[in-house]
This record gives C-alpha cells, sequence and structure tokens, in this order.
C-alpha cells in the first residue's frame, strides 16, 4: 500500500450517475491485482477518504468506475481534467483463483460488474462466462469490455434490452448447461443474497467482493467491519478492507 | 545573537518520567496496534504509540455500519473490538518490542475486576511503558463510560487500577460529563499520574429518508475538527483543576492545532482522526511542527506548554 498522487487524465460518463475516471501516475504504481481497491482523498469538507475497485490498471494509470451517490462522489463528478488527488493503492486481498479453477462465471449487478472486469487481465489463461444485470436499457454498461473475453449475457428487470428478469434468475435457468467451475460476484445485497442460494443449491463456489463504510482503510481503525462466519460456525468480524474485500460467499453475513 | 532559525527546536517531553521524542502520539483506535501505519512510514519517529483498546476477552464489537461521516467530523461505534490481552500479547507485542517509541497500552473493561486484571497484565510488558485508562468509551453498554461519567466511580476505579499498574498511570476522560474539572480532580485523587482528553463527544446520525440511524449501534462518538473547541476548553479547564500533566487530543490535523493544545495546557498530545484521514498524518505532523517551531522561533515544545495569557 502507498498513499500515490494521481492526476485526471479523462472522464466519461457511462450512465446516469455513473462515470468512468483514467488517472495517471508520474510515478510508477505498485503491483495490482483484481478485486483490490484504492482509497481517495476528494479533498474540501469531505475528511474520510472513498473507496472505489480498480476497473482497469497498468504501471501508470488506474481507470475507476464512480457512482455518484452522495456529497463526496458527488465533488468527484465535478472534478477537471488535470485536478490531482491522492489514492492509498493497492488495498485488499482481491480475486484470488487457482488451477482448479478453469471456467469462471462473472456475475454482476449494476456498478458492481466494475471490479470483474479486472479478472482476466490477472488471470488471462481462463474461460469467461459473464452474466451482468441491470435495472433497464438506459443503465446498461460494461456490455462490451467483458464480450472481449467471452459470452455476455445481459438482463434487465424490465426487459427493455437483453434477456428479462433479475440476473440471478436468468443465471439459475442456465447454469446447469455452462457448468463454471467458480462463481466471482458483486453487486447490491439482494442479488449476493440470491447468488449465494444459487451457489448453495448448485454447490458451485463463489466468491463476492462486498461493499461497506470504511474508515481508514489500512486495517487500523476497524469501522468497516464484515460478519463472517469461521469454519467452526462462530460469527467473527472481519475488515473489510484488508481482510476483504473478497470473501468466500456463503460465509458472509448478508 | 543566535540566529533561532537555524536551530533544530528541542521536541522532546517527558511525562511521569517516560520520555517522548516529540509530542505527537497516536490516539488509541485510530492506529491499531501500529503495524498497519509501518507500511506508510517509519512509526518509531511518533512521540508515542497508545494501541487499540484491550479488554480482559477477546471482543467482537459492534454490527455494521459504524462509520458515518458528518460536517468537519465523524462518528464510529466500533464498540472496543479488540483480540483481548491474550491474543494482544501473542499477535502484537512481538511487533511492539522491536519498537523505539513510547508504547501506551490502552486498557478498557466491563468491571473492576476485569480493569485491574488486564491492567496487571499489560504493565508487566516490557514495551508498555505506559497504561492508559479508558473509562470513556461511548460505544459499549457495559463498562467504558459507565465507569468515567460521576466523579466517584472515576475515583473509584482509578485507586483500584493503580494498584495493579506497575507503570504510570494515564486517565483518559469522557467529555460527556457535568464538570470535566470535577472527573479531572477525582482521577487525580484516585491516583492517576496524568490525563489525557478528550474521547468522543455522544453523537448521532440520520438518514431522514429511511427514518433510520447511520449507526447499527444507533449512537456513536464524534472525532474530528468538529471537536477541537469543546476539547481545548476542557484541556484548559482541566490544566487548571489538577497538579498532574496532561495529554490533549480532538480533532488535530495541523501543526497549529497542536500549538493551540499546548498553549491551553497539554504537555503532549495524540492524533487521532487525522490518522484515519491520512495515513501518513503522524508524520506530517511531526515535520510540521519542527518547521512550525522554527518559523516561530520556538526552541522547546516545553516553553508553549500552559503559556495562556489570559
Amino acid at each position: 500500500m502507498k498513499d500515490v498522487r494521481l492526476k485526471l487524465k479523462r472522464k466519461k460518463t457511462l450512465a446516469e450517475g455513473v462515470l468512468e475516471f483514467e488517472f495517471s501516475s508520474a510515478e510508477k504504481l505498485p503491483q495490482m491485482h483484481c478485486g483490490q481497491f484504492l482509497h481517495i482523498k476528494v479533498g474540501g469538507e469531505f475528511l474520510l477518504r472513498r473507496p472505489f475497485c480498480l476497473y482497469k490498471y497498468d504501471d501508470y494509470s488506474v481507470t475507476l468506475i464512480v457512482a455518484v451517490v452522495g456529497g463526496g462522489t458527488r465533488r468527484m463528478a465535478e472534478m477537471k481534467e488535470g485536478d490531482e488527488v491522492l489514492a492509498v493503492l493497492p488495498i485488499g486481498n482481491g480475486f484470488t483463483l487457482g488451477a482448479e479453477h478453469k471456467k469462471i462465471l462473472l456475475l454482476g449487478g449494476g456498478v458492481g460488474c466494475a471490479p470483474l472486469v479486472s479478472v482476466p487481465l490477472t488471470y488471462p489463461d481462463k474461460e469467461y462466462v459473464s452474466y451482468i444485470g441491470f435495472s433497464t436499457e438506459r443503465a446498461v454498461m460494461f456490455k462490451d469490455e467483458f464480450a472481449k473475453f467471452g459470452s455476455v449475457t445481459v438482463c434487465t428487470d424490465d426487459g427493455s434490452a437483453g434477456r428479462k428478469g433479475y440476473v440471478t434468475d436468468v443465471l439459475r435457468q442456465d447454469i446447469e448447461k455452462i457448468k463454471p467451475d467458480v462463481i466471482l460476484t458483486c453487486g447490491n445485497t439482494p442479488m449476493l443474497k440470491a447468488a449465494a442460494r444459487l451457489s448453495a443449491d448448485t454447490k458451485i463456489p463463489a466468491y463476492m467482493s462486498g461493499e461497506t463504510r470504511m474508515g481508514c482503510g489500512v486495517g487500523a481503525c476497524l469501522v468497516c467491519a464484515c460478519a463472517v462466519k469461521e469454519k467452526d460456525g462462530s460469527i467473527v468480524h472481519k475488515r473489510a478492507c484488508v481482510d476483504g474485500p473478497v470473501f468466500r460467499l456463503e460465509d458472509v453475513l448478508l | 545573537m543566535t540566529d533561532t532559525k537555524n536551530i533544530t527546536p528541542d521536541t522532546s517531553v517527558e511525562i511521569c518520567g517516560v520520555k517522548f521524542k516529540n509530542p505527537v502520539i497516536t490516539a488509541s483506535g485510530t492506529f491499531g496496534f501500529g503495524k498497519e501505519y509501518a507500511e506508510f512510514y517509519d512509526i518509531n519517529l511518533l512521540g508515542g504509540i497508545c494501541t487499540k483498546g484491550i479488554t480482559k476477552e477477546r471482543r467482537e464489537g459492534n454490527p455494521s455500519p459504524r462509520v458515518a461521516e458528518t460536517p468537519m467530523g465523524m462518528l464510529n461505534s466500533v464498540g472496543l473490538q479488540n483480540p483481548g490481552i491474550e491474543g494482544f500479547i501473542k499477535e502484537d507485542v512481538p511487533f511492539l518490542n522491536t519498537l523505539g517509541t513510547v508504547v501506551i497500552a490502552n486498557v478498557a473493561g466491563k468491571t473492576e475486576e476485569d480493569y485491574c486484571y488486564t491492567v496487571e497484565r499489560a504493565s508487566a510488558l516490557d514495551c508498555v511503558k505506559m497504561v492508559e485508562l479508558n473509562i470513556s468509551c461511548p460505544n459499549v453498554k457495559a463498562g467504558g463510560m459507565a465507569f468515567g461519567v460521576l466523579p466517584e466511580s472515576v475515583e473509584k476505579i482509578t485507586a483500584a487500577v493503580k494498584k495493579h499498574c506497575s507503570k504510570p498511570l494515564m486517565v483518559k476522560l469522557s467529555p460527556n460529563v457535568a464538570n470535566i474539572s470535577d472527573n479531572a480532580r477525582a482521577a487525580e485523587n484516585g491516583g492517576a499520574d496524568c490525563l489525557s482528553l478528550i474521547n468522543t463527544v455522544s453523537g448521532m446520525a440520520i438518514d431522514w429518508k429511511s427514518r433510520k440511524p447511520i449507526l447499527a449501534n444507533v449512537c456513536g462518538g464524534l472525532s474530528g475538527p468538529a471537536i477541537k473547541p469543546i476539547a481545548l476548553k476542557m484541556v484548559y479547564e482541566t490544566r487548571k483543576a489538577v497538579k498532574i500533566p496532561v495529554v490533549g487530543m480532538g480533532g488535530i490535523v495541523t501543526a497549529d492545532d497542536i500549538m493551540e493544545f499546548l498553549v491551553a495546557g497539554a504537555s503532549a498530545v495524540q492524533i487521532g482522526s487525522a490518522n484515519i484521514f491520512d495515513p501518513t498524518a503522524g508524520l506530517n505532523l511531526i515535520n510540521e511542527l519542527t518547521n512550525l517551531m522554527k518559523r516561530c522561533s520556538i526552541n522547546s515544545v516545553r516553553e508553549i506548554t500552559g503559556s495562556l495569557k489570559i
């Protein structure tokens, strides 16, 4: 982890209230891994930093997806090209795949698709199948990104684009045919709960990237507690920042 | 005449016989047990480190969300999550043993017996140079602040713990009290060697649209620049009320803030929320303080303590 100065190189709107930010760094960035995140000092009246997953990255740049949900992200949305921010990166464990994981199912909901896009960057030699869900056609994002490394199925709640229905319900119809070795997922809590049921019913292991209100982002302050079930059945509080943000889906108390 | 701007200012302070290389101590609960920040800078440069609150048994703390951002501050409700004294000794003391800075063990408990037991164990450790008694945590139902509100209970718990403490005892005072001077005197009468204040101010944040509190525990402790004026007043009043040294904290984010606390009567300061806002805050503040002293031709931090003119 390092606190680095990033300069906004480019920003573009992906959907209503969702922006893509590409930052550059003058110094070489530390090695990053898919599913890790960074912690940005937004500045102004906002004292706490804001966590964002790594969307794309290389040695001198990092790209993020920002959903404008409150004052801090609104301030970020107002940033201009050339503006600078401090950011601690990279943070957390990220997604880890083993040799036994040959066929990977990426299951994303809305902006929750963002951390999944970098998985093939870290693990290029796997087979990928992606299912991504959105509320409606106007909200659909990332389709082309996922299409770069495998088949992608878009779902919308209202059927205005792709297949109609919740992405977890659509996936449930298809999963026997796909037979993935592992599911990697990120999205809102109802989606993660549905994914957990699917994983339990099909016995396909699943890992999720979580989100919670965060404090220091370096593992010291313990405000980002995530309730996780241990092997012996006891419930412990793990730090979403450095013990996570990726946890085994069945272990997390959603 | 000597040009004081070329002299390196003396930032060292001594509190109850313990020497600190500078008055910047990281506050309990914002710095873990040090390891996490060692990745960002040489934490041996700090004056001292106050550990996360340690209890007799391991504690899981409160449910999430445990944090809410508020204007110029933050609310937390961690609820003393910690590995317990045994876990601390096993997992954290080996690292603390390697440090060249003052380690202050912050101790909390549910009962007087818990406090005495944990203080005895913690103060016996070589790496621990001082014990900070946490009787001011607003985020636990039993213990914590329950011991720290009434002057009589402050005196009683301090006197009980003091018998088991083989190192200087610092009592951390709560601002959520009727009269800080009474509580400060009560701690002094109970045998405290020095005092630290303020712990967080009780507060609440609400999401009116969902009609719900933001913190799962409903209420929490407010920290950050928002509470600095409250903290300064209480340090000033405490300094007048007692003879023992006072360590000030509450919303320090700049070297000027440190100076204000010293002028109000603090012998040293603790840095809390600033560590959460910036992982290198401790180091930055030490450098800024030295530069500020040079610019203002101040030779020693000790000459600033209690220099308030009224």
